[in-house]
């Protein structure tokens, strides 16, 4: 099945989605897109990860997002439940409310 | 043929929604925009022959972790739309600099495999594993060469869970915080 | 036996230790443990002296460096034997005087101290068979005559005196450090023994330059000519402190100095010190003659007989100025803890024109003090007859300007000393404090009948054990079978009876002023004056330096207080604002740095890839 589809398609795909996610850590305030944001960039990861197994039929690079995505999930359920008790203490989930150094 | 259709319109949308998740104001709209990003990238998955993580990424990411999300969401049941305007400077600064990593990371790609080498749907034993399609081939994986990781991920996922309730717990008296970070 | 005089240093080094560490509050437990130092290491001292010991071939090794070494070991022959019974023997009578003399004293604990420390520093120079070994306990004495003599460091005049004297003695060790360097490169070792042995063997080694960098140190410690200056102000200090340091022993430290390298000094160097000694032994004399204070007349006193002995050694008579130096030991000793006690009695009265009629009041103190006058006026058959006499015999002999110097400073001496006695214990009390004065007590009174004795029967060569008078017997019995004897002691009675007689008749019926005042008045100016050396300094270097100085501070503020340590800290400070800035919690801010930091390594990574 010799398509037209290479690899460079997927990491370029790859690439922008990261950068998009990147791009939202930065700009936004809340906590909670932050993290939004960051699962974005690691699933963008995940792709160029599948997509250079499959071009090297190579299965280990799949078991590797495999295992990625089940830590992303136990991250983002400690990730989550730290934003609760952070909220419960500060009623904000706003960065700029949350910093306690500077200003 | 096929697949060249499903990749372009599927990257294409799983960029939008990235975006959208980006630039949308309400939380509630940017979780649902994530999920089209996700179930997006499950098919970019099916496009690589990897089925079986397509599979997983619908139900974990899409399933499980944006209900997650939209869940907590609720739950805060306040207004969590950012009230002041993005600072213009620091809007700029990411978007040059995030431009500049596209921009290098664009400019490595040139002479990349198109050739996708042909895949059974069988496990064979061997190292490095063959890819195979067949998600018989993860069981396979799993129980043999990746028999030690899968039980610490197991053990990952225990922890995360007592830390989550832990955290999670309600928590009146101050004196009683540090018996409960224990 | 190296153990011995070891132990002999190390107490009362163990006792200032003690005392800086555990007893600085508690003032009497530390005043016993200084005497009981100076005690053990009086008897140990007097068990070493009968043991008879020379030279000792054990030696520590202090530096190293290459092939040049520096040691520290004991050379314990009859100079120093004699010095040392001389420090440890009047230290400690000094010590039991200062129990009572400072008894009251709110830095009781940190005078014991300071005796301590100089009583260590002071034996070191005594005991050390090298000159680097004795150039650092020379400056040790120096240290803790610095920290005594500011010992009343609430007053302004004691706070210059300590610092005139660390300032001066700092220019003469100058000299006297460089000398030792010099020393060490022509002769390659700073070992007295074989110093002697190398400068037998190689006499064009020896130059006159040299030689005045060598006493330079002498100059400054024994304050002559022209580093006198410090002396009389020292007198700001405690009174057992200039009885022990500024009298007795520190001082003459100089002449053992110069006893113990009289092997490297030439002829020119020695015409020197004859001719500075015996102006001093005048100059110092005049001086006194007119001083109202009474430990002044006793500092200025001292200088002249430090002129006597110095010039003593200068012509070649060593012994005899060994002998001397004892003898003046003990009746300076004797005499200043004689003005300590009627210090004491008349509650810190030092103007002897407002004492006087103290005969009566204060009669051990009086009848010492008088056997003390006596001593050093040189009466017959006191100790300071006999040393005197020999002295100036030799001088007879050897030269007779020096000789001529030294009568005139006899006859000075005994007039200023008479003056003195007169002064403080006859004719009426002359103020308040000395109407009301009292004997002290016993602490006070034994030190000064021991001194008493020794000053009277020092002079008797016989009653010296054999291991003391050797250094100094040969000379004396020979300086005895010359022909001037007869003569020389009968102008040396002549002075002292004339010196006597005069102040008797001057002094003895004073109301309140100096009788020399409206007698001969330009000679009292001129001798008030101490022939303007103070202000002569203060004209030709006090304020040149200051000048000096102040370029100094200028650049001193400019670059090293303002460009080195102010703008090497304003540039850790500015760099901590800017960095401080980046650091302020903002989590955005931080995730925009990771990413200029991933474009600067990826473009650098692509550089590379590229090129």
């Amino acid at each position: 099945m010799d398509g037209v589809l290479g690899i460079e398609e997927y990491l370029v795909v790859a690439s922008i989605l990261f950068c998009i996610g990147l791009l939202g850590v930065i700009l936004r305030r809340n906590v909670l897109l932050i993290l939004m944001c960051l699962e974005l960039m690691l699933n963008a990861v995940n792709l160029a990860l599948v997509a250079f197994a499959r071009y090297s039929g190579n299965m280990d690079g799949v078991i590797l997002t495999f295992f990625a995505i089940t830590v992303a999930a136990a991250e983002v359920a400690i990730g989550l439940a730290i934003l609760v008790a952070l909220y419960r203490r500060r009623k904000s989930i706003f960065l700029q409310d949350l910093n306690l150094l500077g200003r | 043929m096929n697949e060249e259709i499903l990749f372009y319109l599927f990257s294409t949308l799983m960029l939008f929604g990235g975006s959208a998740v980006v630039l949308s104001r309400n939380p509630v709209n940017a979780a649902l925009y994530m999920i089209l990003a996700l179930v997006s990238l499950a098919v970019l998955f099916l496009t690589l022959d990897a089925f079986f993580l397509a599979a997983l990424q619908v139900l974990v990411y899409a399933g499980a972790v944006m209900v997650l999300f939209l869940f907590v969401i609720m739950m805060l049941d306040v207004d969590l739309r950012e009230r002041s305007r993005p600072n213009i400077m620091a809007a700029a600064l990411g978007l040059v600099t995030t431009g500049a990593v596209v921009a290098i990371l664009l400019t490595w790609v040139g002479e990349g495999s198109t050739i996708r080498p042909s895949v059974g749907s069988v496990p064979t034993p061997g190292n490095p594993l063959a890819f195979v399609t067949g998600s018989k081939a993860f069981g396979y994986a799993l129980l043999t060469k990746y028999m030690l990781p899968i039980q610490v991920a197991g053990f990952l996922l225990l922890v995360a869970m007592v830390g989550a309730i832990l955290l999670g717990r309600r928590t009146k008296l101050k004196s009683s915080e540090g018996k409960d970070g224990s | 036996m190296s153990d011995l005089i070891a132990a002999i240093l190390l107490v009362p080094l163990c006792s200032a230790a003690l005392i800086l560490f555990f007893f600085r509050r508690d003032a009497d437990t530390a005043a016993k443990l200084s005497v009981g130092a100076s005690a053990v290491a009086m008897v140990l001292a007097l068990f070493a002296l009968f043991q008879n010991i020379e030279i000792d071939a054990a030696r520590i090794s202090w530096l190293k460096l290459g092939d040049f070494e520096l040691s520290f070991g004991f050379l314990l022959n009859g100079d120093a034997r004699l010095l040392l019974f001389v420090v440890t023997f009047v230290g400690f009578w000094i010590h039991v005087f200062s129990l009572g003399y400072m008894r009251d004293d709110p830095g009781k604990a940190r005078f014991f101290g300071g005796l301590s420390v100089f009583m260590f520093s002071m034996l070191g120079i005594v005991v050390a068979d090298n000159l680097a070994m004795l150039f650092v306990f020379w400056e040790l004495v120096g240290f803790s005559s610095y920290l005594l003599i500011a010992h009343y460091f609430h007053t302004d005049e004691a706070r210059a005196a300590s610092k005139k004297a660390l300032v001066i003695n700092r220019l003469g060790d100058i000299g006297f450090l460089l000398g030792i360097v010099l020393t060490q490169v022509r002769f390659n070792t700073l070992e007295f023994a074989e110093l002697e042995q190398a400068a037998l063997a190689q006499p064009e080694l020896l130059t006159a330059g040299l030689g005045f960098l060598l006493i330079c140190g002498f100059v400054a410690k024994s304050a002559q000519f022209p580093l006198h200056v410090w002396l009389p102000d020292a007198m700001a200090g405690p009174t057992p402190v200039s009885a022990l340091i500024h009298a007795a022993t520190m001082v003459a430290a100089g002449i053992y100095l110069l006893v113990r390298i009289d092997f490297l000094l030439v002829q020119e160097v020695f015409s020197l010190i004859a001719l500075l000694g015996g102006a001093m032994a005048l100059y110092a004399g005049f001086c006194a003659l007119v001083q109202r204070d009474v430990k002044k007349v006793l500092a200025y006193s001292t200088l002249s007989q430090l002129g006597y002995m110095s010039a003593t050694v200068a012509i070649g008579m060593s012994g005899l100025a060994m002998f001397h130096l004892a003898t003046h030991a003990f009746f300076k000793a004797l005499l200043f803890l004689g003005a300590g006690s009627v210090i004491l009695g008349c509650h810190h009265e030092q103007d002897v024109f407002r004492m006087g009629g103290l005969r009566k009041r204060m009669p051990w103190t009086s009848w010492t003090f008088l056997l003390g006058v006596l001593a050093i006026s040189g009466v017959t058959f006191t100790s300071g007859f006999f040393s005197k006499d020999a002295m100036l015999l030799a001088a007879y002999e050897e030269n007779l300007p020096v000789f001529v110097m030294f009568l005139v400073g006899a006859l000075l001496t005994a007039l200023y000393m008479g003056r003195l006695h007169w002064l403080i214990f006859h004719g009426e009390s002359r103020s308040k404090a000395a109407r009301q004065a009292s004997e002290s007590g016993l602490t006070i009174i034994a030190p000064l009948v021991a001194l008493a004795l020794l000053a009277v029967l020092g002079g008797f060569v016989s009653l010296w054990p054999e291991s003391l008078s050797s250094v100094f017997v040969q000379e004396l019995e020979h300086v005895h079978e010359s022909t001037g004897n007869r003569l020389v002691m009968t102008f040396g009675a002549l002075a002292w009876i004339l010196g006597l007689w005069g102040s008797w008749n001057l002094y003895a019926r004073t109301r309140d002023e100096d009788p020399l005042m409206k007698k001969a008045p330009v000679f009292f100016r001129l001798c008030e004056s101490k022939l303007f050396f103070d202000e002569v300094y203060d004209f030709c270097i006090r304020r040149p330096l200051r000048h000096v100085a102040k370029v100094f501070e200028a650049l001193e503020l400019l670059f090293i207080s303002g460009l080195m340590v102010r703008g090497t800290a304003g540039i850790v400070a500015l760099l901590g604002l800017a960095t401080s800035a980046v650091h302020r919690g903002g989590l955005r801010v931080y995730a925009l740095w990771f990413v200029v930091g991933l474009v600067v390594l990826l473009g650098y990574a692509l550089a590379w890839w590229e090129f």
